[in-house]
């Protein structure tokens, strides 16, 4: 079959595929997919070719720094922690941790330990979400509901630990609000065995898949020192080697007790961010499973007055997605003065607008879920083509079809 | 190695005519004039290994707007504080010594109003959304009241 006849068939079903999934959607049953959050990049094109990024944030901020400013310390704690559904506990932590700070207490040996185990089991789901997602926006849907299916495991451990799934509100002031249940041990240890494995099979799929490896290797390249400069952080500062992970560097909770070692890599490309990912989740799981067999005995919590003594303090904790900072400032009241919190979605951006330049249109969803965006979707994206002047808007859904299409016409061309 | 890095600082404050102060152990902070603080910055991150800019912070004082620069390495965070008039909030932007504070600055701007001199993007809004009225003052200032907020962008329900 010459080229010319591939091409108006596959037109017209790439025209289809659009048609059919615009306007008649599958409820995917209790869990669905849609992580549909607004978010608007303008992407400046030259052909198909990127020419530059402009991101426009701030469709969902509900300005959380300034309803901090009249609310009771305490209350702010739960209210950062809805800053993110994904990464919540983190939030909290961090926020508690900068507070804790300001005043004399301490927090208790074995609060410490289990801040631990929930901080890591909301890494292990943030990140098989995050693999789930890859697979989606490559079209390997197969790995999304394998994925998604594992990380129920990973998602009743923390209802049974904290009573949530998401929201976990465990943190307090100098402690956890909650003991770990009798006898889960051994059940975490279990579970935890079958989360290695797992992503060791997933570590297989993703070096052996045609679809895969097609659409992430050597994309998303990046030198290190141009990573370093535009503050990368987190997994998108270690893909390109930098050693930076705040529970190796600056520990907080239990991390200077736990042994562990964080992965790097050296290949720079989406392909090896995949498998670092898998890898940390090995890590997480060998944390988790550590903290679990050593916790120490004792309180869980120290009560602390409501009035925060003045002064400033800034902390840091590892996010799933990097590095999440806090700062406050008291001036010795009930309600702070100041606090400012940065997500790691936030950093990580101007890494993935700097990789999207010279790219094509179709690995724009790759390479911004890459970063493990919070934000989710890539809902509301406009084009605007330098040659020809023609500006056009596409949903995440169209752009998606777009990518696989692309790369199936490329596939068929090279046969 | 973080002996050496505060006493970097120590001596590249004193060259820029101030004092670190050491808030408590792995925190230090450095008050420092609009005029010096591009050139201190450009030392921090070509001669430290404090590189790394986690965020910049912004806050009101009342006469003034603090920002402060938070960098890190190991287990030293630095602040890097630095205070413009609330009058004529005007800031030099670092995004050509660090390019990763493009975003930082856009919030800072679009949040407490001050203008960074040298970041391309200044012309747009980052969080804040398109309809905001331009007579409106910055949401984070301490003088603007979420009430009024509000109730200029049409929020307001009634019964609250």
């Amino acid at each position: 079959m010459s080229e010319d006849q591939v091409k108006p068939a596959r037109k017209e079903e790439a025209a289809g595929l659009m048609k059919y999934s615009a306007e008649n959607l599958v409820p995917f049953g209790p869990i669905h997919p849609a992580l549909k959050e607004p978010e608007y990049f303008k992407l400046v094109l030259e052909g198909e070719k990127i020419v530059e990024v402009i991101p426009r944030i701030g469709y969902v901020h509900r300005g959380l720094e300034k309803a901090a400013e009249s609310r009771p310390w305490v209350q702010n704690m739960y209210m950062f922690e809805r800053t993110c559904g994904i990464c919540s506990f983190v939030h909290s932590l961090t926020y508690g941790q900068a507070v804790e700070g300001l005043t004399i207490y301490e927090v208790p040996h074995r609060a410490k330990f289990i801040r631990t185990i929930v901080a890591e089991l909301e890494r292990i789901h943030s990140h098989l979400l995050w693999v789930g997602l890859m697979g989606h926006w490559v079209g390997f849907e197969t790995l999304f509901m394998w994925v998604w299916r594992d990380r129920e495991v990973v998602l009743d451990l923390v209802e049974a630990i904290s009573g949530n799934r998401i929201h976990k509100s465990m943190n307090a002031f100098c402690g956890v609000r909650r003991d770990m249940p009798e006898g889960m041990e051994d059940r975490i240890v279990e579970r935890m065995k079958f989360v290695v494995d797992r992503a060791n099979y997933y570590k297989e799929i993703v070096d052996t898949e045609e679809t895969m490896l097609e659409r992430t290797e050597g994309l998303g390249k990046i030198s290190q020192d141009i990573a370093e400069k535009l503050c990368a952080v987190g997994p998108m500062a270690r893909y390109v080697g930098l050693r930076r992970d705040i529970r190796l560097e600056d520990p907080y909770a239990a991390y200077d007790e736990v042994p562990f070692d964080i992965v790097t890599c050296k290949e720079g490309d989406v392909h090896a961010l995949l498998k670092l990912r898998l890898d940390e989740m090995i890590v997480s799981a060998n944390i988790i499973s550590y903290a679990v067999k050593n916790m120490p005995d004792g309180p869980i919590r120290v009560k602390i007055p409501p009035v925060i003594p003045a002064g400033e303090h800034a902390s840091h904790c590892e996010a799933p997605r990097g590095e999440i900072f806090y700062y406050v400032k008291s001036s010795g009241g009930r309600i702070p003065d100041r606090v400012k919190s940065r997500t790691p979605t936030l950093a990580n951006l101007p890494t993935a607008l700097e990789i999207l330049k010279g790219r094509t249109i179709a690995d724009v969803p790759v390479v911004l879920t890459a970063i493990d965006p919070c934000f989710g979707c890539m809902d509301r994206m406009s084009f605007l083509d330098v040659e020809t002047n023609r500006e056009w808007t596409w949903s995440g859904e169209q752009l998606r079809q777009y990518g696989i299409n692309h790369y199936l016409h490329d596939r068929t061309r090279r046969k | 190695m973080s002996e050496t890095l505060l006493q970097q600082i120590d001596k590249l404050a004193a060259e820029a005519n101030t004092k670190s102060i050491q808030l408590r152990e792995g925190e230090t902070i450095i008050e420092l004039d609009q005029n010096q603080l591009k050139n201190f910055i450009k030392r921090l991150v070509t001669e430290t290994p404090a590189r790394h800019l986690s965020t910049i912070t912004g806050l009101d004082l009342g006469q003034n707007v603090g920002i402060i620069y938070h960098f890190w390495h190991e287990r030293n965070m630095i602040h890097v504080k630095t205070f413009v008039p609330k009058e004529k909030p005007v800031a030099l932007s670092i995004v050509e010594i660090v390019p990763g504070a493009i975003l930082y600055e856009m919030e800072i701007h679009d949040m407490l109003g001050v203008e960074f001199i040298g970041n391309p993007w200044m012309d747009r809004k980052l969080l804040l959304p398109d309809t905001w009225p331009a007579d409106l003052p910055p949401p984070l200032l301490k003088t603007t009241k979420p009430a009024e907020i509000r109730k200029r962008l049409g929020l307001e329900v009634e019964g609250k």
